[in-house]
């Protein structure tokens, strides 16, 4: 038995599961997306499905409410984990030993978040209802209709709630083995905390803050479960698109519900490229220790 | 400036790690606290330089340090910023004090220039030797006129044949920049060799505090001796033998280069083993039951050999 051979069987619980699953799925998908292997048969041409994607403003739209809530949320969760991150290392050690409740978050299921946010922020949920007692409004209704703005704000609470923690458990892992003395150098030499945290740490944390961000925005990117719950019709998220172009409608249609998988696949892999190559090109020069 | 260090005690949960430490430095002087690994001696920088608190006594400033002047560390492993240049470290506390770039480029080029880094200046640390991290550390310390620089064992990292090249320009340093300076290091050759002042710390306490040539040939006990190199112990019964004519003393300690050879036949030593150790030979001779070492330049004395020993100077 060849070399190679021998060492793909050794690898095989971990390439059989990526060729059948992943790259199957990918092929299908494509397939599908060009009319072949289609529950009905396709009439038309191979890319009939992407012409009429491409020529409707209404996916565009779509498109491009995902990009915003992805990006939002992601930079938030970005934002906001890295600066609680920093806060709870710099807590005396029992202070910090408590603080791991970050981490719950973490394990509440994305659609429990989503129903969080409900229950908080919707126009008879519990921030109205304080509001209302407290008399800042005289009747619910009173209430801004934060969820369904138009803005997908609701979406961005339940990404960021749920994206803050994962930020601040990468974030937390690099301080964790962050020398405190580049600190207390930097303290000596008359740094004020906003210039140690923006000149030292920053820097030291910034590869575990664009993987936070890359995972982040390219999961609120494609996620079903957060918006079916908080999002909006018009403009609806791709995902939200292309659930109802696979189950709402009728089988000829299931071209284009590929064809959006195809695209916000692309998409992902073209992002992750852009988006390394920007960050190398920024850092272009810096070896850290 | 000076300082005074005045009863400092420190304790980490029931050890205590330094015990009544007093000791003061003059403005532009160098002092060398020398002690083994472990007892204490970078504890005792932290609280000079405020990082840490003793549980008893106090570091008194006749100036106390400010934000402008402060009391800097220069850490064993030089801590530097890893994500700048070497040009942006040593400007690093000047943007800190908001001064203007062309005034913070001016004293950066020459901070470059007296620590020989100019061709370094667009490098990171980790392009950077060990001795090119450390003089980076140093003058990004000295750029800001420390009120006082505490350097935390300066050659530990460095090549054996570095050491002594980089002591020398610690104290060249020193001397121009004028900034009294407290340096903790287990290097006894390059401590003697650049501090006006020794402080020798062992067992938590600060065991002897003077000159280099007193610390050594003076020695306050015989594990201050010890620590600091080979010594003889000469009895009282013996100091005839050595031509020693005071008494008053129990003992006398002496250094192997103390001890002067004078071959003779009816020398009361004899040579028991002599080895070759570079610039000098150390030969191991025994009068009645007591050994002694003695260093020689002279290398014709052999094994077997009458000698009689004579202390030369303490």
């Amino acid at each position: 038995m060849s070399w190679t051979i021998k060492h793909c069987l050794r690898l095989s619980p971990l390439i059989l599961p990526y060729l059948v699953l992943f790259c199957g799925g990918v092929f299908l998908t494509v397939c599908q997306s060009f009319g072949i292997l289609t529950p009905l048969p396709h009439e038309g041409g191979a890319l009939d499905a992407y012409a009429k994607l491409l020529a409707d403003p209404a996916f565009f739209a779509s498109f491009f409410f995902s990009l915003g809530v992805a990006a939002v949320s992601a930079l938030l969760a970005v934002i906001t984990g890295t600066i609680l991150a920093y806060r709870v290392w710099q807590l005396p050690r029992q202070l910090a030993t408590a603080s791991l409740v970050y981490k719950i978050p973490l394990i509440l299921p994305h659609i429990s978040v989503a129903f969080v946010i409900l229950i908080f922020w919707s126009p008879s949920g519990i921030v109205a209802s304080v509001a209302h007692w407290l008399g800042v409004i005289q009747t619910l209704h009173d209430f801004p209709n934060l969820l369904y703005s138009g803005w997908g704000i609701g979406m961005i609470l339940a990404y960021t709630l749920k994206g803050t923690p994962f930020s601040m458990l990468l974030v937390m892992a690099l301080l964790f083995r962050f020398d405190v003395r580049q600190i207390q150098t930097a303290t000596m030499l008359g740094a004020s905390g906003l210039r140690i945290f923006f000149t030292i740490v920053l820097p030291r944390l910034a590869p575990a803050l664009h993987t936070g961000f890359i995972i982040l925005f390219l999961y609120s990117f494609g996620a079903f479960d957060i918006p079916y719950v908080l999002s909006e019709s018009r403009p609806g998220m791709l995902s939200i698109h292309v659930y109802n172009l696979y189950f709402k409608h009728d089988l000829a249609r299931r071209p284009e519900a590929m064809a959006i998988l195809v695209i916000m696949f692309c998409f992902a892999v073209l992002f992750i490229i852009a988006y390394s190559k920007i960050v190398n090109r920024l850092e272009s020069g810096v070896r850290k220790l | 400036m000076d300082l005074k260090l005045c009863h400092i005690t420190k304790r980490f949960r029931k050890r205590t790690v330094l015990k009544d430490i007093n000791f003061d430095v003059g403005p532009r002087e160098l002092v060398s606290i020398v002690g083994p690994s472990g007892v204490g001696k970078t504890t005792l920088l932290k609280i000079i330089a405020q990082l840490d608190k003793p549980d008893h006594g106090e570091v008194v400033f006749s100036r106390p340090p400010t934000r402008a002047h402060p009391v800097i560390i220069v850490f064993q492993d030089y801590v530097l910023f890893p994500s700048m240049t070497v040009r942006d470290n040593i400007g690093f506390g000047l943007n800190a004090r908001h001064l203007g770039k062309n005034e913070i480029r001016k004293q950066v080029e020459q901070m470059l220039v007296y620590f020989q880094l100019t061709e370094q200046g667009d490098q990171y640390p980790a392009q950077l030797s060990a001795g090119q991290s450390q003089r980076v550390a140093i003058a990004r310390a000295m750029i800001v006129s420390p009120a006082v620089l505490l350097l935390d064992e300066p050659f530990a990292n460095l090549d054996r044949n570095l050491k002594m090249e980089t002591a020398r320009f610690i104290r060249k340093t020193q001397q121009e920049f004028g900034i009294p300076t407290i340096s903790v290091t287990h290097d006894l050759e390059e401590a003697f060799a650049m501090s006006d002042r020794i402080g020798i710390l062992l067992d938590k306490r600060l065991q002897q505090f003077d000159t280099p040539r007193k610390v050594y040939f003076n020695s306050a006990s015989l594990d201050v001796a010890k620590f600091l190199g080979p010594v003889n112990i000469i009895p009282e019964h013996q100091f005839a033998l050595f031509q020693i004519a005071g008494k008053g003393s129990e003992q006398i300690l002496a250094r192997p280069e103390n001890l002067a050879i004078h071959p003779g036949r009816d020398g009361p030593g004899r040579i028991r083993e002599k080895a070759f150790a570079g610039h000098y030979t150390a030969y191991t001779i025994s009068i009645g039951n007591h050994t002694y070492t003695a260093y020689s330049h002279d290398d014709r004395y052999q094994t077997g050999q009458q000698v009689t020993l004579k202390l030369t100077s303490l």
